[in-house]
């Protein structure tokens, strides 16, 4: 799927004029089954998770009949403060790595040659073949204290005896990294693909060096795939469960632990929507500015005004 | 075309004949994994003329859900003893005809009066005893003292883990200070909070499943954990020993009952009773590594397990050790602090 497709004009809109009816027939039949998926599978749940945050909690693990504010107030205080922080920070340091890896192999992919292009795809989607959870025990392996790797580490000297790759905030990093990264090199090179790279040569013979014309045309020209990239890494991350819990140590409780466990060890429904919803809440904030924000322009303008820019000074 | 109708057919008859075939009665068991022998369950089926089927829970919450849900079928079930108490409460339990379980008599009258939520034993029959203690790796670290206070000291590199369970871990730290781990008490709370939070500090992991793989593999020096997991790892390691801190653990224990609506009330009750025969109950003891409370059955026990103490929890660790209870609404003080250690 090329995200580039959702940007295309609706076809009702290119089409000759046909009558409005049986257009406005074939569009809302065409969107229903995704509606009702939608509807069901996301709305009802949402909402309902949204309904049991402002329920009473009952001792053997129910949901009470009453409502209540104080689940939803009690989210706020300070234990849970400290966890959103932490959840908060993860999730950028995980997709600024992301990010910060996936834009220069994005690049490199689009500037190959069309032959190897696909191949070099390949290369990228691959690991997506294999369980998820699998990837993350090969990752406790790798990692292990007298795996290879640390092994290695050591007796060169790099890291010493007494820090472990295993079981702290930067395994969690490290392997939330590795598993979103595809998805983040994947629309980059969309982007890239479509951009125009005779602009990178304009600026060139404008007088801008290497790695200006990099930053000032290249990157705002890509601006969409980077968008796309960083939502699709920051809001996973911001709901990460497994990682953590998996190659996590004993001070890596993320949001998404936090719900589980309330969910199920302290049978307090109430109490895990509520953090459910504050979570949900953190994750429309970036999507809604982005839908509101500049998300809807068209990718290259930025990088032709840009242009404009640097021939005009 | 043809092909695909003959194999649909045969399919077909297959289902028919699978689910009308057997006359014999069948018995549903929901219940922990390995958690019986299987030969005695064969033996069962042979000598009664019946059909055991055993599904597994991993969790006492799971398997209250499912059967809250309703409709489950099941006739036997072996929850721990504070989820026997809940499902108690709510009515989901029926009482047994101990008629049908003569071999009842032979469950140690110490461990009913001390432990046991129904002493009555009509709701509920105890099958196995197990503690959460610590498993630690010999060759690495030597000879280490009978105490929770080894999570005190940073000298095993960081290579410990602790249960990731509320109870059992703020427990071992009140056990630590010499307090109940079912106190109410705020001040002694507090003082195992300031424990695990040194603790904390030479611990790489809260664990509840991969402490068994990680110990064997060397991942880990030294874990707490359930007594039965512990000592499959421990056959297989060479290298691993137990420990049990002399200030006392926690105890708990799974027990027989009946769901209200168990379809083979009476062939279950046959089976606990058969199960409950003290040279079975030995054989399942053998094959668990968990400890009946009968005395009876310790004669059956192999020479090699008669006295020692991977069976019989030595008596002054026993006196010093506690079922962990429902706390009702002062669990919320636990589950404060338990946040807090997290949050930390």
């Amino acid at each position: 799927m090329n995200p580039a497709d959702t940007t295309a004009k609706p076809s009702s809109l290119t089409h000759a004029p046909s009558p409005i009816g049986r257009g406005k027939f074939c569009e809302v039949s065409l969107t229903l089954p995704s509606l009702l998926w939608l509807l069901f599978f996301f709305a009802v749940p949402a909402a309902m998770v949204f309904a049991i945050a402002f329920k009473t909690a009952d001792s053997s693990g129910g949901i009470g009949s009453s409502w209540t504010l104080e689940t939803i107030v009690e989210v706020f205080n300070f234990n849970y403060a400290r966890i959103m922080w932490r959840t908060v920070w993860v999730s950028f340091a995980v997709t600024a790595i992301c990010l910060l890896l996936a834009v220069p192999v994005g690049y490199w992919i689009s500037r190959q040659d069309k032959k190897y292009k696909n191949w070099l795809l390949l290369l990228v989607v691959i690991p997506l073949w294999t369980n998820f959870l699998i990837r993350i025990f090969a990752w406790r392996l790798l990692l292990h204290p007298d795996g290879i790797i640390r092994t290695a580490l050591v007796s060169i000297g790099i890291i010493p005896e007494d820090v472990f790759l295993l079981n702290n905030m930067t395994a969690v990093i490290i392997v939330s990294v590795y598993t979103h990264l595809s998805f983040a090199i994947l629309p980059i090179y969309a982007a890239s693909e479509r951009f125009d790279f005779s602009l990178l040569e304009a600026a060139r013979d404008l007088g801008a060096g290497r790695f200006r014309a990099f930053c000032l045309i290249y990157l705002p020209g890509i601006k969409r795939g980077i968008i796309t990239a960083f939502l699709i890494v920051f809001i996973p991350a911001l709901g990460s469960y497994a990682i953590p819990d998996l190659v996590g140590g004993i001070d890596c409780e993320l949001l998404g632990n936090k719900i589980a466990f309330r969910a199920m060890a302290n049978r307090n429904l109430p109490e895990a929507a509520a953090i459910s919803v504050v979570l949900a809440c953190m994750i429309a904030i970036p999507f809604i500015a982005f839908v509101f924000g500049g998300g809807r322009k068209r990718a290259d303008g930025g990088a032709r005004a840009e242009t404009e820019a640097i021939s005009r000074q | 075309m043809k092909k695909i109708a003959a194999y649909l057919c045969a399919f077909a008859a297959l289902v028919c004949l699978s689910a009308c075939g057997p006359s014999k009665p069948t018995l549903r068991l929901y219940t922990w994994s390995d958690y019986l022998d299987l030969d005695l369950v064969k033996e069962f089926e042979q000598k009664f003329d019946c059909k055991v089927v055993i599904d597994c829970f991993d969790s006492n919450e799971m398997m209250y859900a499912k059967i809250k849900a309703g409709g489950s079928g099941y006739d036997i079930i072996q929850p721990t003893t504070y989820m026997v108490k809940i499902m108690a409460e709510q009515n989901m339990l029926q009482p047994m005809n101990l008629d049908n379980i003569p071999n009842a008599k032979y469950i140690d009258k110490s461990y009913i009066d001390r432990f046991a939520y129904d002493k009555t034993l009509k709701l509920s029959i105890p099958y196995m005893i197990g503690y959460a203690c610590i498993a630690y790796n010999k060759k690495q670290l030597g000879q280490i003292p009978d105490t929770w206070g080894v999570y005190d000291t940073d000298k095993y590199g960081k290579r410990l883990t602790l249960l990731n369970d509320m109870r059992e871990t703020i427990g071992a730290a009140l056990k630590y200070k010499g307090y109940s781990l079912n106190t109410r008490s705020d001040k002694e709370l507090a003082e195992a909070k300031e424990v695990l939070l040194r603790w904390k500090k030479n611990v790489s992991r809260l664990e509840n499943e991969a402490y068994k793989g990680g110990i064997a593999s060397g991942e880990f020096y030294l874990v707490q954990g359930y007594k039965g997991d512990l000592f499959q790892v421990l056959d297989e390691n060479k290298d691993l020993d137990f420990m049990l801190p002399r200030e006392g653990m926690s105890l708990s224990c799974d027990d027989w009952v009946i769901p209200v609506g168990a379809p083979n009330k009476e062939l279950a009750e046959k089976f606990i009773n058969f199960m409950l025969e003290p040279a079975n109950n030995a054989k399942n003891m053998v094959f668990t590594m968990y400890t009946a409370p009968m005395e009876e059955a310790m004669k059956y026990l192999p020479d090699d397990l008669k006295n020692s103490n991977k069976i019989r929890l030595p008596k002054e660790i026993m006196e010093k050790s506690e079922m962990i209870e429902d706390l009702g609404d002062d669990n919320a003080k636990y589950i404060k602090i338990w946040d807090e250690i997290k949050a930390d």
